[in-house]
């Protein structure tokens, strides 16, 4: 069984080398849901999306630009799975 | 050995720092492991292109190169290098993001899906529906103990409105599409809401915790006593330990703002309270004891100025 390690905001923001605030523009923006929405705790899925949005910012990708990337890779990553499965 | 970052992203050894990020963004784009996903090789090639940009990305770690102090790379050492997203690997088994993503758009057809957005996404440019911003008072209990409100908008519309407890005053709120939508074509603006806290006469706030003053006699502060006090959450009996004074401060556990993540307490501080206008029998059985039965209030106090009671 998969076990999930899961984060507080706080930890979340070292761990992905960004600040607080950040974390929590991303969720108001939707384009990160926590793993645990009420209690707000994130899971390692979480943080790597943080990185990728976070990465991606860094490239010169503008925020009204963000969703549409993550829309695409996450199509991508669903009929990738599709081939290999 | 590493390759020469200049070389790795396509650049002269006299290129400005502006162009050497753009040739980095560039490279980046192109071989981002979440935008190739599964391609081992355009996923060592990022690796190379990130750490060419380690190396000379900021002024400060380009004048370390080129001073001929090379780090290793930390990608092939195995070091403490820039963490890299694997976000594509957590994805891989149905990781919550593309199933959500299969879930919601499962049936579409793709370019639609595409195509359809980045044209209306295109217009949003031109025109925008306008964010609508409110202002409403709550009372000191609401804030703490969180309520649900209805407001009426602009438009005519009621939006109930859930306060969270613990809501700190000046708090704004928004609801997402709530806002103006006068251009159908585009999404609708916002609605904030800015919380006003109404000031309760007696309590204040203090971080997660409400603070009180509750009056006891004279009689309650010297014997203790039980006293019914009220508290946002209800009527509780406090216990009063024998010999409290004037500002001795009582925690009632749990009875500030609680929620998921706060446990805040309700501090009660007494005041000892002399009758205003008391029977004359009190007086003289008040004087008996008096003079029967001793005690120096300022005892602490230095001798100087210990004051005498003459």
């Amino acid at each position: 069984m998969k076990t999930i390690n899961t984060y507080q905001i706080k930890d979340a923001a070292k761990n992905c080398g960004v600040d607080k605030a950040v974390i929590l523009q991303f969720i108001q923006e939707e384009w990160i849901t926590p793993f645990d929405k009420n209690q707000l705790q994130l899971d390692d899925e979480d943080l790597e999306r943080i990185k990728l949005i976070a990465e991606l910012q860094d490239l010169g990708v503008n925020d009204d630009a963000v969703p549409i990337i993550l829309h695409l890779i996450d199509q991508l990553n669903l009929y990738h799975q599709g081939l290999r499965h | 050995m590493s390759k020469n970052p200049y070389a790795v992203l396509g650049v002269k050894e006299t290129a400005t720092q502006e162009e050497i990020k753009k040739a980095y963004r560039s490279l980046a784009k192109k071989h981002h492991p979440d935008l190739n996903p599964g391609n081992k090789q355009n996923e060592a090639k990022f690796k190379e292109i990130s750490h060419a940009y380690d190396q000379i990305g900021t002024p400060e770690a380009r004048a370390k190169f080129d001073r001929g102090e090379t780090e290793e790379n930390p990608f092939q050492q195995g070091g403490q290098g820039r963490q890299w997203s694997s976000y594509y690997n957590t994805q891989q088994n149905s990781g919550r993001y593309s199933q959500s993503f299969a879930d919601a758009f499962g049936d579409e057809d793709l370019f639609e899906q595409i195509f359809g957005r980045s044209r209306s996404g295109k217009k949003s440019r031109q025109h925008t529906n306008e964010d609508m911003h409110y202002q409403m008072d709550i009372s000191f209990a609401d804030s703490i103990l969180g309520a649900e409100k209805v407001i009426t908008l602009a438009n005519g519309k009621n939006l109930s409105v859930k306060i969270p407890a613990g809501i700190e005053d000046g708090k704004k709120l928004r609801f997402k599409g709530q806002g103006n939508h006068d251009f159908a074509d585009v999404p609708a603006g916002d609605a904030f809401i800015q919380i006003n806290v109404l000031p309760e006469k007696g309590w204040i706030r203090n971080g997660d915790d409400v603070e009180m003053e509750l009056p006891v006699s004279f009689f309650e502060a010297i014997l203790g006593a039980e006293i019914s006090v009220n508290t946002l959450h209800g009527p509780v009996m406090l216990k009063i330990p024998p010999g409290v004074s004037t500002g001795t401060k009582m925690r009632i556990k749990g009875k500030g703002v609680l929620s998921n993540a706060k446990q805040g307490n309700q501090i009660v501080k007494l005041k000892v309270m002399t009758p205003k206008n008391p029977e004359p029998g009190m007086v003289d059985e008040l004087k008996k004891i008096q003079t029967k039965y001793q005690y120096n209030p300022r005892e602490s106090m230095s001798e100087n100025h210990a004051g005498g009671t003459t």
